[in-house]
């Protein structure tokens, strides 16, 4: 979207555009369409709740509902709009490049991403409609009348996809970098974008090649997952969360760089110990890799392995510490202005400890035996995802809006989704906690008629979420081709990418920029030799 | 921070301790103390990281006029504070946990026997006298209960919210868990892994009877099951273990041989020797049925502890099946 040509570029210059800002911008229209797909999904499932046996959805619509509701938002929305949307907006312009290090492969990259898309439309309104959960654990998935394969070509065009990325991402963030941008001076949102596609390169071959195996054991009659040949059904959960564990991290790093960027420009402060966010980072990142089996708690594996794996994942709450309180030190005699994008992320950190802490948890072995596939799990991985993630999203939307889209949000608007969003959420998503205590099972199309005051209680509160996403959503896009013109600097940050004009030129940087400082220059020295935080120590 | 670690060290005595001194362990109980504890010391960071929140975000919300923050980058040693309670935190949990499993695992000597299999949709139950329920499980209370669990077709899990226990229903594995009845009454258990349309309706009752209660419903059944002759009987078993999944009385070969006509015949097994189907080889082959495994077919059979009596019931229909 360059300046001179804004409003009139035709279809074709963005089909075949190979510019990482366009791409950016296609990868986000394409998951908000999914993302406002999985919400409707959500509204019919919800409203079907309202009472046990409700007969408005039933049993077998209501399996391919969070079917593709979960694979969506998961899949399509999350993971794209980080490393998709994030990743080809940012890296470029905050390593101070003119585009990425293969930029025809990232248009390949993102064309397959669409190829991808629409197959998972058309698995819902196709026969043989998906209803095997966005896990597809055989043997059900095998046995079911579902239309498995569409969904198994769907994810090897997602990995292609994300491979290819990974690879011209890994490569740009390595090799192109503007000079005195040293790894001690990149953006934290580039370090967490760094990460998760360190976690895609290791991790998607292998659930490529489990879903693969489910294929041929489903068509092509081998026995990989069949008990009764010698083959294994749990050999696939294994495979699976082998990747699918570190996926949550592939979204998780990249929102960790977010509000970091955010939380600093609008504190006014430099980012508390950036090294240690850096090391957080990638331990997140490593450790990651080695706590799957605490998806498999209760499915019969050996003893020694469950608790080894246990005390891992709860490791991973350190590193994930570190970053929560790093923040709040950032905050602390900062001089604080709560533009939309800091409320969200302020936002974000206090549900994210709620997120963080009940996953430690699920990840407490013996709790887990009696939470496990309950809702207390799917409260959990709400409080991250939709909740916390996806706060996160919308912030950093918010706050490069200007630089992508030349032109300003609606910041009262967005002020005011923010608390109908947080109320939304907390009213949708904490009462699963205490119906998952109570021994509710997750996947569950009815439940026991002693549920339904709690049941009610989600139901109002999703409707209540899902009206602040539209209002968000209403927001973009007025915004988009309404709003007020923007300035190149409108939050005078002191990162790369707004030293250029919004929206960037195509070749972003008319000369490559020296680097001489880090991107978190805040602060005034005189103010910094009294400062010493002592509110923290109380701890 | 002292206080924290005294509370730190005094939690983990009394959390380790009290696995090897309990009088009857009831993993329930312990679950309970690891969950106070958790939920304690995870409200508390929580609520720590809250208010520090709108704290700062009320007291250095910027004043008109204000220029930047402060200038600091960082402390040791307040990173190194947030770095290790956290650590020491999750040690502590992850030392309790373990603790608290190995409860879960270690089932008590004297523990009454159950086998479920879960099948879409709907759990079959067998108790030790042969006796057979479907979505329905009667235990005596006071008896640790050990449940050997399988599946029929695809993955199933078996979820006593009152127990808090879980375990999964794996096609061609026996996996198990164990708990304690404390007291009389009827609980509700659930399917948690789905498994199709039938999942949300896939419920069993539990009833955890008195002793004496559950004494006369075992009699009753038993009394039922002696008024029959041996092949009656025999034939009530086969059908009632649920040994025709795998093998038929017609002839036909399927997972396992067939039963027909086996008794008396010459078998190969698969490291080559030949041997004569007498009793003794019927009768192994249900309680070690890896021992002998006949040629072409796979080591997959769960063995089951019989009676004696039972046992020779079932010999003794075999050798009709001709």
């Amino acid at each position: 979207m360059t300046q001179e040509s804004a409003g009139r570029s035709g279809l074709k210059e963005w089909i075949f555009t190979t510019d990482h800002k366009k791409i950016a911008v296609m990868y986000l229209i394409t998951s908000l369409v999914v993302f406002t797909l999985g919400l409707l999904l959500a509204i019919v499932m919800k409203a079907g709740q309202w009472s046990p046996g409700n007969s408005l959805v039933g049993p077998k619509l209501y399996n391919v509902l969070f079917t593709i509701h979960g694979a969506g938002m998961i899949l399509w929305w999350m993971i794209p709009v980080f490393t998709g949307f994030f990743a080809n907006l940012l890296v470029p312009l905050m390593i101070g490049a003119r585009d990425v290090a293969f930029p025809r492969l990232n248009a390949l990259s993102f064309w397959f991403f669409v190829g991808a898309t629409v197959m998972a439309v058309l698995a819902l309104v196709t026969p043989g409609r998906l209803d095997i959960g966005w896990t597809g654990y055989p043997p059900y998935s095998i046995k079911t009348d579902a239309n498995t394969s569409l969904y198994v070509f769907a994810v090897h065009l997602l990995g292609a996809s994300a491979l290819a990325s990974a690879v011209n991402f890994l490569t740009t963030i390595i090799t192109m970098r503007a000079p005195g941008m040293t790894w001690g001076r990149l953006n934290l949102a580039v370090w967490g974008i760094f990460g998760a596609f360190i976690i895609q390169l290791f991790g998607i071959p292998v659930i490529a090649g489990a879903v693969t195996l489910l294929l041929f054991d489903k068509y092509l009659g081998t026995n990989f997952y069949n008990a009764t040949m010698g083959g294994s059904p749990i050999l696939y959960q294994h495979l699976f969360w082998f990747y699918a564990h570190p996926a949550v991290y592939v979204i998780a790093l990249p929102a960790f760089g977010i509000v970091s960027e955010i939380v600093s420009t609008f504190s006014r402060k430099k980012i508390f110990g950036y090294t240690s966010m850096v090391i957080a980072l990638m331990a997140i990142a490593f450790l990651g890799f080695d706590v799957w089996i605490h998806h498999l708690f209760t499915k019969g594996v050996e003893d020694w392995a469950r608790i080894v794996q246990s005390l891992l994942t709860l490791l991973i709450a350190v590193p994930t510490g570190i970053k929560v309180f790093n923040w709040l030190a950032t905050m602390h005699k900062g001089s604080i202005d709560f533009k939309a994008p800091m409320l969200y992320a302020v936002g974000f950190i206090t549900l994210f400890v709620i997120g963080g802490v009940t996953g430690i948890g699920n990840g407490l072995l013996a709790i887990d035996i009696d939470v496990h596939d309950t809702l207390w799990v799917v409260a959990h991985f709400h409080t991250v995802l939709s909740m916390s993630m996806t706060m996160v999203a919308f912030a950093g939307i918010f706050f490069w809006f200007p630089k992508f889209t030349g032109r300003m949000y609606n910041e009262r608007l967005a002020k005011i989704t923010f608390w109908i969003i947080l109320i939304g959420s907390l009213l949708a998503f904490v009462p699963y906690f205490k119906l998952g205590l109570e021994g509710m099972p997750r996947r569950y199309w009815s439940y026991p008629p002693e549920f339904t005051s709690t049941y009610r209680v989600t139901v109002i509160g999703g409707f209540i979420l899902i009206a602040g996403f539209f209002m968000t959503l209403i927001n973009i896009v007025r915004s988009a081709f309404a709003g007020e013109r923007a300035t190149a600097n409108p939050w005078n940050a002191k990162s790369l990418e707004w030293t250029i004009p919004s929206p960037p030129p195509s070749y972003n940087f008319e000369t490559i920029p020296v680097i001489t400082a880090g991107p978190y220059e805040y602060g005034s020295p005189e103010e910094g030799k009294k400062a010493l935080p002592e509110e923290a120590e109380a701890f | 921070m002292k206080r924290f670690l005294t509370f730190a060290a005094v939690s983990l005595l009394f959390c380790l301790p009290s696995v090897a001194l309990a009088e009857e362990v009831d993993p329930v109980k312990s679950w309970d103390n690891h969950f106070r504890l958790y939920a304690i010391l995870v409200t508390a960071i929580w609520v720590l990281v809250t208010v520090l929140l709108i704290y700062f975000s009320l007291r250095y919300r910027r004043k008109k006029g204000q220029g930047d923050g402060a200038s600091i980058h960082g402390n040791i040693f307040l990173e190194i504070v947030w770095t290790l309670v956290p650590f020491i935190i999750v040690v502590l949990l992850g030392v309790q946990t373990w603790a608290v499993f190995q409860e879960y695992r270690k089932v008590p000597k004297n523990a009454y026997e159950l086998n479920v299999q879960g099948f879409m949709w709907g759990w079959n139950v067998t108790y030790p006298d042969g006796i057979k329920t479907t979505n329905e499980l009667r235990v005596p209370v006071g008896t640790p209960v050990k449940v050997n669990l399988t599946s029929k077709d695809v993955l199933h899990a078996f979820y006593i919210p009152e127990y808090k226990v879980q375990e999964e229903a794996i096609p061609g594995r026996t996996t198990y868990f164990w708990f304690l009845p404390t007291k009389a009454g009827e609980y509700r258990a659930y399917c948690t892994e789905f498994c199709g349309a039938g999942h949300s309706l896939m419920l069993a009752e539990v009833h955890a009877m008195d002793k004496a209660d559950f004494q006369a419903w075992v009699a009753k059944y038993k009394e039922a099951a002696a008024a029959l002759s041996p092949v009656e009987k025999g034939k009530k078993l086969v059908d009632g273990l649920g040994c025709l999944g795998c093998h038929t009385i017609t002839g036909e070969k399927s997972t396992g041989p067939t039963l027909k006509g086996i008794f008396g015949s010459s078998v190969v097994l698969s490291d080559g020797r030949k041997i004569i189907a007498n009793e003794e080889y019927i009768e192994h082959s249900i309680s070690e049925p890896k021992r002998d495994i006949v040629k072409g077919y796979s080591p997959i059979m769960p063995p089951y502890k019989l009676s004696d009596e039972d046992l020779h019931a079932i010999t003794e229909y075999l050798k009709t099946l001709k």
